[in-house]
């Protein structure tokens, strides 16, 4: 029997398939869209395709207690850590950059939450920042990707805001700036918010959607600590912990 | 499922505030009484003992809160000049104003109160001022400031006897205006009711010190009405005396404002008024009673002295919390945590109110240092729904209970 952990984020709705050991043996991601039932039986189903699925499903994120289907919800930080301090089994603290927020939690020796703290409640510094200037500049992700890669100096981003970013760059393009710097000064900017969230003073861990896509954010984030990692599959880490966190207490 | 136990003194807290407005409706219909508006912590104890019915714009600020309407009237104000991002309750009150519409009409008011006087004190914060001053334009009418210090670290002789200075200075004014001549021993004894009051309010407060406790923050927001709008008067002390024997009664009884309560939180910060009841029920089905609050537990002026009492009211209304420094601030908060046995604090960081989110220069960090009790920050606004993103906000609570709840496993 497998058990189905579903983080149903904003954006996307993230899936796993673990097996009795704790192991992930199959990853499934689909759009949120409007309806969380929907998404999540879209998840359910492809697993169930190939595996015979324990009821009830482990779920976290925003969507968590809407579900027609038998399941435990859980809260998707305390699910993210469990999942984390599973993996890396130490103090450290993580950095969770997601679809509409982004998130710092802190991690004790005996896997404990310390303390969390999330963005304020604009989309600066999350997914939905990048996505949307990705989206007004018609870049894809990829591309986004490797155009900082060709960077040779960063530029300051200095708005907040989503939309007043996006004039913001179209200026500077005007003015003969490139895009490679340009895209770097947008990661940059998506880094600060980050790192206003703590003071990082030990082993960091980057997770979600956006290290997934955007490699290049770990590297940034390596030139200012260097022993940071990102585990694969980031996006999945709090639908992971989900199931993680009731095996625990079953057990 | 979430319960909440009601509070049977609500039905006389209603016929207290009832009556209250029933005078001011008596006094500007007959002319009967000259009306005066006033800051919350103003000398009201002065205004009552002068013969004034004392009205409070911050109260209605409230009560349009309260009544999931303020989000109307803002963008009016906005329209008129008034930024955004100064108080909602100003921003709300002169929008309604404009408006031409108030709650007060439910109780038979046509409008505000028209007001004689206006006086404010800046020991709460600077907008006050400003807040006044608009309508004392409007009316053409006389409006006076008490001006206190504000970040007061050590409470020393010449900041009080500066304020209890500024507050005497009133006396011929408002002789003036009211026509009635300053009697010291109505002042003294408007004093001691007003000490009364605040002694019964912090006795009710004080009931949530049990375990389990019989009464939220929830609760305290609503039940202080009476305190502030009626502090001097025999009517506040009335009603604290039936809301403490039922509290005294609870505890005996081993009732509980949150039957299942697991975990302890103080609240600081501004109330979100728009979202009083769903907070209460979010809470209560986390197992969760707020027992404690700044915005609450901060309004006691047992300092005031029938025999002293214009230095009295300078000692009190200076040493109130939201005019000290942050060093003195941590030190209240401080003994708080440990007289309600509190297991977190959230501080509500209030986009309009500055002086009252006392999140701004780290003392979050710093009490929890000293403490070790953990925090949790949310951005919302007293008035300006606007400012709250509720479902993230929801998610940081239940989080932060979760982190709360597995810290005491
Ligand atoms: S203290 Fe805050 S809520 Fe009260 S009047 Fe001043 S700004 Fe407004």
């Amino acid at each position: 029997m497998y058990k189905v952990g579903i983080d149903l984020g904003s954006s996307y709705t993230k899936g796993v398939l673990v097996d009795s050991s704790n192991q992930i043996i199959d990853y499934h991601l689909v759009k949120t869209g409007f309806d969380f039932n929907r998404s999540s039986k879209r998840i359910i189903d492809k697993f169930s395709e190939n595996f015979k699925i324990d009821l009830p499903i482990y779920t976290c994120g925003y969507g968590r207690e809407k579900l027609e289907v038998e399941s435990v919800s859980n809260s998707e930080i305390m699910a993210l850590a469990e999942a984390v301090y599973h993996l890396y089994n130490k103090k450290c603290s993580v950095i969770d950059i997601g679809g509409q927020d982004t998130k710092y939690i802190k991690i004790n020796e005996i896997g404990k939450v310390d303390k969390f703290r999330m963005n304020r409640k604009c989309a600066a510094g999350t997914g939905s920042f990048l996505e949307e200037i990705a989206f007004r500049l018609d870049v894809s992700a990829t591309e986004f990707n490797s155009f900082a890669e060709q960077a040779t100096e960063t530029i300051k981003i200095n708005s907040f805001c989503t939309v007043f970013a996006v004039s913001e760059i179209v200026g500077m393009i005007k003015n003969g700036l490139t895009m490679p710097n340009i895209v770097l000064g947008i990661y940059n900017s998506i880094l600060d918010r980050s790192f206003e969230l703590a003071n990082i003073d030990d082993s960091l861990i980057l997770t979600g959607g956006i290290p997934d896509y955007h490699p290049i954010i770990l590297k940034l984030i390596q030139k200012k600590i260097p022993n940071a990692v990102s585990p694969e599959k980031s996006q999945f880490m709090a639908a992971y912990g989900s199931v993680l966190l009731n095996t625990k207490r079953v057990n | 499922m979430a319960e909440i136990v009601k509070l049977q003194s609500v039905s006389h807290l209603r016929k207290t505030m009832d009556d209250y407005f029933v005078r001011l409706k008596d006094a500007t219909e007959t002319g009967s009484k000259k009306i005066a508006w006033c800051t919350s912590v103003g000398p009201a104890e002065l205004l009552y003992s002068m013969g004034f019915e004392v009205y409070f714009p911050e109260n209605h600020g409230a009560m349009l809160g309260a009544a999931k309407v303020a989000d109307n009237y803002i963008p009016i104000a906005v329209a008129q000049g008034y930024s955004p991002d100064i108080c909602s309750y100003l921003t709300s009150d002169v929008g309604a104003f404009l408006a031409n519409e108030t709650p007060l009409q439910k109780s038979g008011l046509a409008s505000v109160p028209k007001p004689d006087v206006l006086v404010y004190n800046t020991n709460q914060c600077g907008e006050v001022q400003d807040w006044f001053e608009y309508y004392a334009k409007h009316f053409d009418v006389p409006i006076f400031g008490i001006i206190t210090p504000l970040k007061i670290n050590e409470l020393t002789e010449t900041i009080i006897s500066g304020v209890a200075k500024q507050i005497e200075e009133l006396v011929p004014e408002l002789e003036k205006i009211s026509g009635i001549k300053f009697d010291l021993d109505k002042f003294k004894e408007t004093t001691r009711l007003s000490h009364d009051g605040c002694v019964l309010w912090r006795q009710v407060l004080e009931t949530a010190q049990n375990l389990p406790a019989p009464i939220n923050f929830f609760d305290s927001a609503i039940h202080m009405g009476p305190i502030v709008v009626m502090r001097g008067t025999k009517y506040a002390v009335d009603y604290y005396k039936i809301l403490l024997a039922e509290l005294e009664d609870r505890i005996k009884n081993n009732i509980a404002a949150v039957p299942t309560e697991q975990i302890r939180i103080y609240w600081d910060g501004m109330p979100l008024w728009y979202k009083l009841s769903s907070m209460a029920k979010l809470f209560s089905g986390l197992d969760t009673c707020v027992v404690a609050s700044t915005y609450c537990n901060s309004w006691v002026f047992d300092d005031l002295d029938p025999e002293n009492p214009f230095y009295s009211a300078g000692l009190a209304y200076c040493k109130l919390f939201i005019v000290r420094s942050d060093e003195e601030k941590q030190k209240v908060l401080e003994k708080l945590m440990d007289d309600f046995s509190i297991d977190g604090i959230i501080y509500h960081d209030s986009k309009t109110c500055a002086r009252n989110s006392n999140n701004r220069f780290g003392l979050p960090v710093r009490l929890q240092e000293s403490t070790n009790i953990p925090y949790l920050e949310i951005n919302g606004d007293l008035n300006d729904s606007r400012c709250f993103s509720e479902e993230q906000s929801i998610i940081a609570i239940e989080t932060f209970i979760d982190q709360l709840k597995s810290r005491k496993q």
